[in-house]
């Protein structure tokens, strides 16, 4: 092979959501800083991920509302193999399922809490992180 | 609606037989495709059966990945197939199949179905791009895999974290149910582990997403599995001793795409399923005398134990220890090596060894008078499903 200049492969590209029409308005909220849960128009139950039909009273409208960013850990692991390459570098990281006040679970990074730390029931909240013009992910800081 | 449900139920009981297995060596690297794969194990199944491709009705093959029914119909030259199904349950598919292939034999649909896996788990795809094909999957990709949850081993971490920290459940119970299942494994002939693993080489081992290290996590592995379940009054003039099935079912969780928002992170499926299966099989937990459990995870052992009733709810880490698992214990598990230390083809290889367990066919690994069986499965993020076999003749 002759010698190729220096280059530096492409970055892993980040697996990015495809919201759907149901899921659009959680996404456009996290975009705009807020945590938005779709709520059933007739009973009012919270309900989280997205979807058409309210599985308690099988209402089909629904309305957006935003929920309070606090909530408890559920449970949590420590990622150490990335299976996908974009998150090698940011390997091990701590992925906090999180009991959030409005009675739905979010799954997303912990930053800022040592692993031994970390406890059922510690209280935590919602972050935000723009990761593209479009798109704002959730992570969670100790409350 | 009791008595309805009983005679529903009862309606399958014995009706159906696994009447063939048949299985590729268990590999890492192949050329094969995993569509060879499963064709020559079929062949090896219908063989075992003493059927000929002919008398195949009824096909319901792993899906997604693999062969599809037009496959069958083109290189088995079945002449007349009477039923061509999927089950998209993941790692709850081949015990979930049994069912319907079971109704499909029951009612006279069919009178010998196929089901079978054939899977480059090591030398194709792995595990984090195979699953992008199940649109089960859909959830977990939009709004997990962007924060870094992708592959079952993450997903399923949070669960068995919670279940050590709400019951005191050790690393030290994950490791002994690695550690048993490879003992097992060196038993056999037809396995990609096959050397001794200790406790100390199990909590040595990489960490993967805390707590299930490398050896918590099954393999990556290729091969083909096959299964022929027949009507059992037709099964009774095949070559092999008839293995019926007792009770089957298939259960869902809620939630069943998201393991996040489910209630609770440690019922899945399965705690449906078998009820239903020991209420159709007519016996209880106590009755089994070897167990073939899908284990995808060293930690998926455990919890299923819990859920079929052989112990209470968060005491499934110290019902492990102390040999009782082991050949010889009062409850054998994955005596063909699992998907731990096996091969991983989707657990059909756990149906094929508690069938050959009943026929008394085990080699090495054979649980003595062995009579009455039991096999899970379990995927799909949380789908279970369980088999109760007999040897009946």
């Amino acid at each position: 092979m002759s010698a190729a200049p220096t280059s530096t492969p492409p970055a892993p590209e980040r697996p990015m959501p495809t919201p759907t029409r149901e899921s659009q308005p959680y996404w456009d909220g996290l975009r705009e800083g807020r945590f938005m849960l779709q709520h059933c128009a007739k009973c009012g139950k919270a309900r989280h991920y997205p979807r058409p039909v309210c599985p308690h009273c099988f209402s089909m409208e629904s309305t957006w509302r935003e929920a309070p960013p606090a909530g408890r850990i559920h449970s949590w692991t420590v990622c150490h193999h990335p299976f996908n390459f974009f998150f090698k570098s940011m390997a091990p990281y701590v992925v906090a399922l999180v009991d959030m006040e409005a009675g739905v679970r979010v799954n997303a990074p912990l930053r800022g809490m040592a692993e031994d730390a970390l406890k059922i029931g510690a209280p935590v909240r919602l972050a935000f992180e723009p990761v593209t013009k479009d798109v704002t992910l959730p992570y969670f800081v100790a409350a | 609606m009791a008595a309805e449900d009983e005679s529903m139920a009862h309606a399958l009981r014995e009706k159906a037989a696994v009447s063939g297995v048949g299985e590729t060596a268990y590999t890492r690297g192949t050329t094969q495709s995993g569509l060879a794969l499963q064709l020559e194990a079929s062949l090896k199944a219908i063989d075992d059966a003493g059927l000929s491709p002919r008398d195949i009705d009824g096909v319901i093959p792993y899906f997604p990945g693999g062969g599809i029914a037009e496959d069958f119909i083109a290189n088995l030259g079945l002449p007349d197939l009477a039923l061509s199904a999927f089950i998209p349950m993941g790692g709850a598919t081949c015990v979930a199949a049994l069912q319907t292939a079971a109704m499909a034999v029951a009612t006279g649909v069919c009178r010998n179905v196929l089901i079978s896996v054939g899977r480059t788990g090591y030398s194709g795809a792995r595990v984090s791009t195979r699953l992008q094909q199940f649109p089960q999957f859909a959830l977990a990709a939009e709004f997990e895999a962007p924060i870094g949850m992708f592959a079952p081993a993450q997903l399923y971490a949070q669960g068995a974290r919670r279940h050590m920290e709400l019951y005191g459940t050790t690393t030290r119970h994950f490791a002994e149910v690695a550690v048993v299942t490879r003992q097992h494994a060196i038993l056999n002939g037809n396995v990609v582990m096959n050397k001794p693993l200790t406790v100390e080489e199990h909590h040595a081992s990489r960490m993967i997403a805390d707590p299930f290290r490398l050896f918590d996590c099954s393999l990556e592995s290729d091969g083909g599995a096959a299964v022929i379940v027949s009507a059992s009054d037709r099964a009774r003039d095949l070559k092999k001793p008839l293995i019926t099935i007792m009770g089957v079912a298939e259960g869902h969780p809620e939630s069943p795409a998201s393991i996040a928002q489910r209630p609770d992170l440690l019922e899945f499926g399965l705690a449906k399923a078998a009820p239903r299966a020991f209420g159709m099989a007519g016996v209880g937990p106590k009755e089994i005398d070897v167990a073939e459990i899908y284990d995808c995870f060293t930690f998926t052992v455990i919890n299923q134990l819990e859920l079929l009733g052989f112990c209470k709810k968060g005491e499934g880490g110290p019902f492990v220890m102390d040999g009782r698992i082991a050949l010889g214990g009062d409850l054998p598990i994955n005596t063909h090596g699992g998907l731990l230390s096996q091969g991983h083809v989707v657990g059909l290889n756990h149906v094929i060894e508690l069938t050959r367990q009943l026929r008394r066919d085990a080699g090495r690994a054979q649980v003595k008078d062995a009579e009455v069986g039991l096999v899970t499965g379990y995927g799909d993020m949380g789908d279970g499903s369980v088999a109760i076999l007999r040897r009946s003749a």
